[in-house]
């Protein structure tokens, strides 16, 4: 195409960006480009960037609560209730006295740990079993299939809360439920890819060597196929602390007694408190969704960096 | 075709096998006797303890764990779904009064979301790149951020508290009960529920839109000399349109999902409102058999779905 074509058409993205490159080279004030693209790729995209800094600072507030807040989130201080917030306690008291502010700081500590710990546990099983039937095939591989096919028709919250009707509620039992209902989706990623990844050439190598399935597998084959899986751990992550949130709300999350961000906005139920006391349940619900949107960005970001035909 | 229709029904069966012996798996493991689901609680209070055994063993209770799912999915088959624990009324008639209020807001939200989710889609499409189009993006990528019940505790605090234009909660005054009275009610947790959703149709319109302006049959008709709405709504938003169908069917499970929570904050009389109460309770057959019908009713409407899809688009290949 010549360049008075070019000119005819309206510039697009990658034009200004390639502008700017020959505007560097020009003046010599062009680096050499930085040992890992992946990541400074990612470091490119604002948004990621600024999700990722959202996501650590909550993530070190909550770690390190007691040096972030005097308070104690459970002291019950009936002197206190529902005061509006001031100096003395930046988000104000609860309905029986207790700081606000470090019921959220604190609360992150388990919300992020539902969020987490069921992600990673959901990736365990769903990773593992899906690169070995992937792999394998046959006869375990349909059956898991059809497994996850039945897991995956309940609607989410239905199925919890059976569980939850079964198993009874408490924090482990809820991380328990979320690892077991939330598999299927990491099992159907992983399998997708390593059924495009068995039939590379390297594989058919690593088999005539005489390699056992194990190390074909998981050493050789399952590290290629990482990317897709680390975007839906992120994604996962966000998704449980928003179920988290729903059930606590309910009331059938986590115990009553501790705090989570869910729980805090349990109140929120009560119609007087909604109205007349913003600061018991609106911090809480500003937390959780901006906490989910910030993993929600860097999920995107990773994407953009480990499959680039996801970008549009 | 109908080769394509009886494998998919054929395909249902294995996958209600499978789901309902789970149920009744979890029936069996949680606390209670099963006799008390069984028979309704007025005909449990006349009996001796010697009849209650003769009883059990009529029903077949003394049998093993694999003849026990048969009699108890016979019972299902002949719409008898036994009794909720804590009233003793028959379950299928308490969901029964509640489907239609669920089913009420459901439809209203499904069809605001498709609305508004395929016309923001395609308008996203057609301005590509435009500030419209970065905006509807990130706004989308907050909308689903955002907890649908958040939403709505927002919704009632801004329109029913400070505003007062809509009623605070629940589907009638009473005294009220023409159907036009559920319209002020139904608008405020419909329009929630179907936000949520309303994001992820857009973003799939859009890039299904992109993708059905880049074809050929576009170009041809543009070079036709049809005007240009005509082309981008006629040739092309029909048959962008096909994914979005498809789309629908994957969030229904979502659809079903979002009434519980949506359900309880609106205290709207429907289905998820009646699970949660039993979650509550410690209900089992009652949770057990809501999680039943509710699967039953996402496998079903997704057969449809398929079929939809298969009329619409004659590129399926019906193998």
């Amino acid at each position: 195409m010549s360049d008075a074509k070019i000119m005819m058409r309206r510039p697009t993205r990658l034009d200004k960006k390639f502008d700017l490159l020959r505007e560097k080279t020009e003046q010599g004030t062009l680096k050499a480009a930085s040992s890992n693209r992946a990541l400074s790729k990612l470091a490119s995209n604002k948004l990621a960037v600024l999700g990722l800094a959202f996501v650590t600072i909550m993530i070190l507030a909550s770690v390190f609560a007691p040096l972030v807040t005097q308070y104690d989130p459970q002291k019950v201080d009936l002197r206190m209730m529902l005061k509006p917030p001031s100096a003395d306690h930046i988000l104000g008291t609860d309905k029986i006295g207790r700081d606000v502010f470090a019921r959220i700081i604190y609360g992150g500590r388990i919300s992020i740990l539902v969020g987490l710990g069921s992600a990673l546990g959901a990736a365990l099983i769903g990773v593992s079993i899906g690169a070995y039937t992937g792999y394998k095939g046959g006869w375990w591989d349909s059956t898991f299939l059809r497994i996850s096919e039945v897991v995956m028709s309940f609607p989410q919250i239905i199925l919890v809360l059976m569980l939850v009707t079964i198993l009874g509620q408490s924090l482990m039992n809820l991380i328990i439920i979320f690892t077991l209902t939330g598999w299927g989706s990491l099992y159907r990623l992983t399998r997708a890819q390593m059924l495009s990844l068995r039939e590379e050439e390297y594989v058919q190598a690593l088999r005539a060597f005489g390699l056992n399935t194990f190390t074909i597998c998981f050493k050789h084959i399952l590290p290629n196929a990482l990317g897709p899986i680390m975007v839906n751990i992120t994604l996962s992550t966000a998704m449980f602390i928003l179920q988290e949130a729903g059930l606590s709300f309910l009331g059938l999350g986590v115990p009553l007694n501790i705090p989570t961000w869910g729980n805090i906005l349990n109140v929120a139920q009560d119609l007087r408190i909604l109205q007349n006391y913003w600061w018991v349940w609106l911090p809480s619900a500003v937390t959780i969704s901006l906490f989910v949107l910030a993993i929600n960005f860097v999920g995107d970001g990773l994407r953009d960096t480990t499959d680039p035909t996801m970008q549009g | 075709m109908f080769v394509y229709f009886t494998r998919r029904l054929l395909y249902l069966i294995p996958m209600l096998l499978g789901i309902s012996f789970l149920i009744y798996l979890g029936l069996e493991l949680t606390p209670g006797d099963v006799i008390s689901y069984l028979l309704p609680p007025e005909a449990i209070a006349d009996l001796k303890p010697e009849e209650l055994m003769a009883m059990r063993e009529a029903l077949g209770l003394n049998d093993p764990f694999i003849i026990r799912y048969f009699y108890w999915l016979g019972g299902i088959l002949q719409g008898d779904f036994g009794y909720s624990l804590a009233s003793g009324v028959p379950i299928s008639q308490l969901v029964l009064d509640r489907i239609p209020a669920t089913l009420e807001l459901s439809v209203a939200a499904l069809l605001f979301s498709t609305l508004f989710g395929v016309i923001l889609g395609s308008i996203s499409a057609l301005k590509r790149g435009s500030l419209m189009d970065n905006s509807l993006t990130v706004f989308g990528m907050i909308g689903v951020s955002i907890p649908e019940f958040i939403f709505g505790l927002v919704a009632l605090v801004v329109f029913a508290l400070q505003l007062e234009w809509l009623p605070v909660g629940k589907r009638l005054m009473p005294g009220y009960d023409s159907y036009w009275d559920h319209m002020p009610h139904l608008v405020m947790p419909a329009m929630v529920l179907g936000l949520i959703m309303t994001a992820g149709v857009m973003r799939y319109t859009r890039s299904s839109m992109l993708d059905s302006l880049n074809k050929e049959f576009i170009r041809t008709a543009r070079s036709k000399g049809v005007p240009e709405w005509r082309v981008n709504f006629i040739h092309g938003l029909r048959v962008a349109l096909i994914p979005v169908v498809v789309l629908i069917g994957f969030r229904l499970p979502m659809l079903i999902g979002g009434t519980v929570i949506i359900e309880q904050v609106f205290q709207w009389p429907g289905v998820g409102d009646l699970f949660v109460n039993a979650v509550r309770g410690q209900n089992y057959p009652l949770v057990m058999m809501i999680s039943f019908l509710s699967v039953t009713a996402v496998l079903f409407a997704s057969f449809l779905i398929d079929l939809l899809t298969a009329l619409l688009d004659p590129r399926i290949k019906l193998e």
